[in-house]
């Protein structure tokens, strides 16, 4: 069974290419958002006096749509594509995959709805109404159910790596969505969670720092373990490193949500138990964006000409460089200063864009050539998209590591008579010129996302004029 | 399928690899641990705020400088030791009590507004935070708070203390026009607040379901049925905006602090 | 099948999926498998030296020896060795003293930036300047020679100390609006036209009657400077803490000033003190502050507001 498939398996992936297109749809929509409530703090009378679209209901809305919109459907539709053709099989069911599509997509709209409407749990990432989290419980097993059944029905003797990084994906994020969102209701819109203060603070961050660990990078990793060999057409570097990878991340990234605490009102144990294990996060993170560049090693030479591959080496980059920020942001000292200012913020967008939204694209991209059967209707355009997005990307994140550090360190500032030296408002006004240049970033990084989306259609329809699509991917 | 392969990890690794029902298994072990460690000694540890429901707290314990330890009376309110009998008599200085119902509107419209998104509500034991904004925060100040609202940035400054510190009409002006009051300003307007009536019956019902939370619920005997129907009486009338300001105007003032006692272990 | 992957001599496992995807059997390189050893121990050592492990009771506290409070503490000590002396000294000094001590005074101006900035700017603009709305100021300006209650160090001390609520009843039951309307000319005559003439007028005579017969100089006396020990206005100068326009003045006198009247003028200055987020220190060092924004006024100087605006501060002048 190790074999090569002598004869094309039917696959079932008419509910990925719907995936995928929901995917490039809501990147667009999430980052235009994420250009809104840039705009808003930079010029605040975008705020336009609507109260459906003031900041801090946008935001939530921004956040919800990159990670869960986008995030989600990237990670549903590779997760159906890779489960099955590393399995060798059709899903255990199409017909939940169609639930899981059609219930995620209700999901967003919802949420669409909900949030700008003011209805919150007032949870960072976990914002969503009780009746929705209801919704996403169901959703989310369903989706869960049917990848671990197809594992479960593969033909191949081995599970692929990438389904061990969807599997542990699954498992966590239905814990930590379960246990945080435990909550009483007093209308059907409005609900208060269970916990309070101390402990309320760490579960949330728990659930904060793992919805990064497992959705935003242990899904994406699967991903990786996927793509970039076959994009590259090498073989994983090391096995033993995938393995020692996964193990080490799985069992580790649950532990540093208390870095997200410290020196709050948490006893002081929490912190430094958080931050002790996200400083030693570094070696295994490295190991896993090293397997993957070394995966590339002796294929550098197709960077010149295949553009998709370019977003998969730098989305490396990117997970590389947010995963040695981010255990050095744990640092007690590091943290003190670093903690309540856009420092934070710039490490999310390196994370958020730089890795996840890059790793997103090389596969999409990837999986529409595979799943149309056809190439890109512009090559072109898809080298435009990478330096669009690269180019935006950096341009965020350096504003925000400048204005980051600056308000760290204006806010501490003191002078030689040991007293405070610049008001609160000083700090504010010396941002403006950074929210411009963030903004700027981001609707750099958005245009990116439009022009993707054009390529795809366009690549879509030309597919489909030329044949009828239903039929079988192409043999890689 | 083939069982011959040589095996590059260990073997119980590749029986793993072979096994989806092992694998999902010893993956979910494999993430339940940290979180269990980190999270469940917070709700039986001294110094995390947990209350008995009746008043009573879990052997929490501060400190003065020297080492003796100091009563829970003035940190929270307990109506049964106190002096004062009622919220309404409650005065600052008393210890953490729960939301008066105005002020618990307001907290809900503070949530709906995203405010939590601009504004931290957890001063850090930092001389400059200090400095800036008063005594570093503690956990009995946010044991009422069923979800904490301790916030993760600051484009806005910490308001955990902001009880006080300006007049309601201050609140008012700069609510509804930021930038009236303070030009640099990036904070929205949220004038309309001042014309949206309350949801009293919302409210009345949060009160309820604040008394029924299975971890530091408010003890029944401060939220009274009585105390309860008579609230409608306290919010008729009143704006979302009446509400988030008295809110504000109720944070940070509990406990009155002293020099050189340790709060936090 | 290994072989087709075999370019640096290295087998794949043996495993094939999805046609072409397979893994070498490279090692992790030394570096690596050295690094997570390492990140494993310092794991250990970390929480050996850090309170970091939780128990059934309590939680070992670390050989470190460190906490958030004592590493507070230790900062602190740095800031208080520059500011320690000038703090310790300043706690026991009334005001009053304090500004006759120059040093402490150049130290205030230096620490009282941050204070005013944070805690008093919001409502009296940078400096002291103002802030302007619709209505009028928010909140007298403090960086000019005209003071409601008083330009002493110690009148200012107690207006940040106690808070401030300087109440003017409303009149639109006593007085009818005829009257109301005749007063308010009479009022903006002796801003305009300054208080002799103003009283010679015979165009405002009538509101001179309705001022002098009604309520009015019991609160701004009979020459209509004002009482600072209530804080009412000196209503002879030019200067306007509300809309100075007539149909401004007409609201302030139908409503008042913190009257109660939904619609009074609304003026509350909060009580430091109560409110406990400042120390009495901090509020010295900002009497002395708000004391030396160029407007204060020493102890032997009659109390009398000055009639002109000091052209330092155009805007307080009537819109
Ligand atoms: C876009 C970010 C943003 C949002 C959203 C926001 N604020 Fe602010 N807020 C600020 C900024 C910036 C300041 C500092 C400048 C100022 O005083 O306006 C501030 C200041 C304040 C202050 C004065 C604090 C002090 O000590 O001077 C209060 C009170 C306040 N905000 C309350 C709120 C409330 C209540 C909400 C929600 C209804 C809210 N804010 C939403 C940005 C925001
Ligand atoms: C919420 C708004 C607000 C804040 C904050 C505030 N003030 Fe005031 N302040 C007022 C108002 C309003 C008055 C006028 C009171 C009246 O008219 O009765 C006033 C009056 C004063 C006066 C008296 C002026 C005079 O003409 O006699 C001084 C001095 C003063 N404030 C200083 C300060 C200082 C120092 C701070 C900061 C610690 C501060 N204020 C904070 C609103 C405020
Ligand atoms: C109970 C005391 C009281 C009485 C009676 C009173 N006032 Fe006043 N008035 C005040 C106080 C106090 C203020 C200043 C409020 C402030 O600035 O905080 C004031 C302010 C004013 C102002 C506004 C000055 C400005 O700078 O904007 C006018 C005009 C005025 N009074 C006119 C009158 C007239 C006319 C009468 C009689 C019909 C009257 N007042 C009766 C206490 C009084
Ligand atoms: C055009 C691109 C984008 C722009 C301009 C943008 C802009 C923003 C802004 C302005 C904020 C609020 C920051 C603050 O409160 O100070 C934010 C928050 C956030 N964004 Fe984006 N964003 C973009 C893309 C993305 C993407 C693709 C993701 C995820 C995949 C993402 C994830 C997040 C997250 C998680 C936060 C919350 C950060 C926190 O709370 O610390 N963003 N974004
Ligand atoms: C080993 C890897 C990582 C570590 C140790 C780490 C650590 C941190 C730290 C210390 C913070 C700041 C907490 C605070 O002060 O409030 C943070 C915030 C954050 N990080 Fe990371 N990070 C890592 C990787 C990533 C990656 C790859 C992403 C994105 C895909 C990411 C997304 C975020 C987000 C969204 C936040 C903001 C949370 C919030 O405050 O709302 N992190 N991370
Ligand atoms: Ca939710
Ligand atoms: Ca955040
Ligand atoms: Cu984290």
């Amino acid at each position: 069974m190790e074999a090569t498939q002598a004869t094309p398996i039917k696959y079932d992936m008419e509910v990925v290419r719907w995936f995928t297109i929901a995917a490039a749809i809501y990147a667009v929509v999430g980052t235009l958002i994420g250009v809104w409530i840039a705009s808003e703090l930079a010029w605040p009378f975008m705020n336009l006096d609507i109260p459906y679209l003031t900041f801090g209901r946008l935001r939530p809305l921004h956040t919800n749509a990159v990670i869960f919109a986008f995030g989600g459907c990237v990670l549903m539709a590779t997760g159906f594509y890779m489960v099955q053709r590393t399995g060798a099989t059709k899903l255990w069911s199409n017909g939940l995959a169609w639930f899981t599509f059609w219930g995620w997509n209700l999901i967003i709209v919802l949420a669409v709805i909900t949030l700008p409407l003011g209805i919150t749990q007032g949870k960072e990432y976990a914002e969503l109404a009780w009746p929705i989290d209801i919704m996403i419980a169901v959703v989310w097993l369903s989706f869960g159910l049917n990848h671990i059944m197809t594992v479960a029905i593969r033909k191949t003797s081995h599970i692929y790596v990438s389904n061990w990084f969807t599997m542990g994906m699954i498992v966590m994020i239905t814990y930590l969505h379960v246990v945080n969102s435990l909550a009483i209701p007093v209308s059907l819109t409005t609900s208060y969670s269970i916990y309070s203060g101390v402990q309320d603070a760490m579960i949330q961050w728990w659930w904060g720092h793992n919805a990064v660990g497992f959705f935003l990078t242990g899904g994406f990793l699967g991903i990786m373990y996927y793509f970039v060999p076959k994009q590259s057409g090498r073989p994983v570097f090391s096995y033993r490193l995938s393995v020692l990878h996964f193990w080490a991340l799985t069992f580790g990234y649950v532990w540093l949500g208390a870095h997200h605490l410290q020196y709050t009102a948490l006893p002081d144990w929490t912190g430094s138990l958080g931050a002790a294990v996200s400083l030693a996060m570094i070696i295994p993170s490295w190991g896993g964006a090293m397997n993957g560049m070394m995966t590339l090693s002796g294929a550098w030479d197709k960077l010149r000409t295949d553009y998709i591959l370019r977003f998969l080496v730098v989305s490396l980059a990117f997970y590389a460089m947010s995963t040695f920020e981010g255990p050095v942001m744990s640092i007690k000292t590091v943290n003190a200063l670093s903690h309540y200012t856009d420092w934070t913020i710039g490490h999310v967008h390196s994370g958020a864009l730089g890795w996840v939204a890059m790793v997103s694209f090389g596969a999409i991209y990837h999986m529409v050539k595979k799943l149309w059967n056809t190439e890109m209707y512009s090559d072109n355009l898809v080298n435009v998209h990478f330096w669009l997005a690269t180019i935006g990307t950096v341009v965020y994140i350096v504003a925000m590591w400048v204005s980051g550090i600056m308000q760290g360190l204006m806010w501490r500032d003191y002078d030689e008579y040991g007293t405070l030296t610049h008001t609160f408002v000083e700090s504010v006004s010396e941002m403006h010129p950074y929210y411009v240049m963030r903004a700027i970033g981001g609707i750099i990084f958005n245009l990116g996302t439009w022009i993707a989306l054009y390529n795809i259609v366009m690549t879509v329809r030309q597919a489909s004029a030329v044949r009828g699509v239903n039929a079988v991917p192409a043999k890689a | 399928m083939s069982d011959h392969d040589k095996i590059y990890s260990t073997k119980f690794q590749d029986k793993i690899e072979r096994n989806t029902l092992l694998m999902f298994v010893m993956t979910a072990i494999a993430v339940a641990i940290g979180g269990i460690v980190e999270i469940v000694p917070l709700f039986y540890l001294p110094n995390t705020a947990m209350s008995g429901g009746d008043g009573t707290y879990n052997s929490t314990a501060h400190k003065d400088s020297k080492g003796n330890s100091i009563s829970m009376d003035k940190i929270v309110w307990n109506p049964a030791t106190s002096e004062h009998k009622t919220l309404e008599d409650w005065q600052p200085g008393d210890g953490v009590r729960p939301y008066k119902p105005l002020e618990l509107a307001g907290r809900a419209i503070y949530i709906r507004e995203g405010c939590y998104l601009c504004h931290s509500q957890m001063i850090r034991p930092f001389r400059d935070e200090k400095d800036r904004y008063g005594h570093y925060s503690i956990a009995e100040e946010s044991m009422y708070d069923h979800t904490f609202q301790w916030g993760s940035k600051r484009t806005g400054p910490d308001l955990a203390r902001v009880g006080g510190k300006y007049s309601d009409e201050w609140h008012r002006r700069h609510l509804r026009y930021p930038r009236d009051v303070v030009p640099e300003s990036v904070m929205p307007n949220f004038f309309w607040l001042e014309k949206m009536p309350l949801d009293v019956a919302e409210t009345v019902q949060t009160m309820k379901v604040m008394t029924i939370m299975p971890f530091n619920p408010v003890p029944k005997s401060i939220y009274t049925d009585a105390y309860i129907n008579g609230a409608k009486a306290q919010l008729e009338g009143k704006t979302d905006l009446d509400a988030l300001i008295a809110f504000l105007q109720g944070l940070g003032n509990h406990i009155k602090f002293e020099e050189g006692v340790n709060y936090r272990d | 099948m290994s072989e087709k992957h075999d370019v640096s001599g290295v087998p794949t496992t043996g495993h094939l999926w999805d046609d072409d995807l397979a893994d070498f059997t490279n090692q992790p390189p030394k570096w690596w498998m050295l690094g997570l050893t390492a990140s494993a121990l310092f794991v250990v050592v970390y929480w050996i030296y850090y309170p970091s492990v939780p128990f059934a009771s309590s939680f070992f506290k670390g050989v470190g020896g460190w906490s958030a409070i004592k590493e507070m503490e230790a900062d602190k000590g740095e800031v208080d060795a520059a500011r320690g002396k000038f703090e310790a000294k300043l706690k026991d000094m009334t005001p009053a003293a304090i500004l006759a001590d120059s040093e402490l005074t150049e130290y205030i101006k230096r620490s009282g930036k941050v204070l005013f900035g944070d805690n008093c700017a919001a409502c009296h603009g940078q400096n002291g300047a103002g802030t302007k709305g619709k209505d009028g100021l928010f909140a007298p300006i403090l960086n000019d020679d005209d003071w409601l209650y008083g330009g002493k160090i110690d009148n200012i001390y107690e207006t940040i100390a106690g808070g401030r609520q300087g109440m003017m009843v409303a009149h639109k039951d006593t007085l009818k609006e005829q009257q109301i309307d005749d007063v308010a000319k009479f009022v903006k005559a002796l801003s305009e036209e300054g208080k002799d003439k103003a009283d010679a007028d015979p165009a405002v005579a009538a509101g001179k009657k309705v001022f002098m017969e009604s309520d009015c100089t019991a609160c701004h006396g009979t020459d209509e400077h004002g009482i600072q020990a209530m804080g009412s206005a000196n209503l002879t100068d030019k200067i306007w803490r509300f809309d100075g326009s007539l149909e401004g003045i007409k609201h302030t006198i139908t409503y008042g000033v913190n009257s109660g009247d939904p619609q009074a003028r609304i003026a509350q200055m909060p009580d430091f003190k109560k409110a406990a987020k400042l120390s009495d220190a901090e509020i010295k060092k900002l009497a002395v502050y708000v004391y030396k924004f160029g407007g204060g006024q020493v102890d032997s100087t009659p109390e009398v507001a000055v009639a002109a605006p000091t052209p330092a501060t155009p805007e307080k002048a009537a819109k």
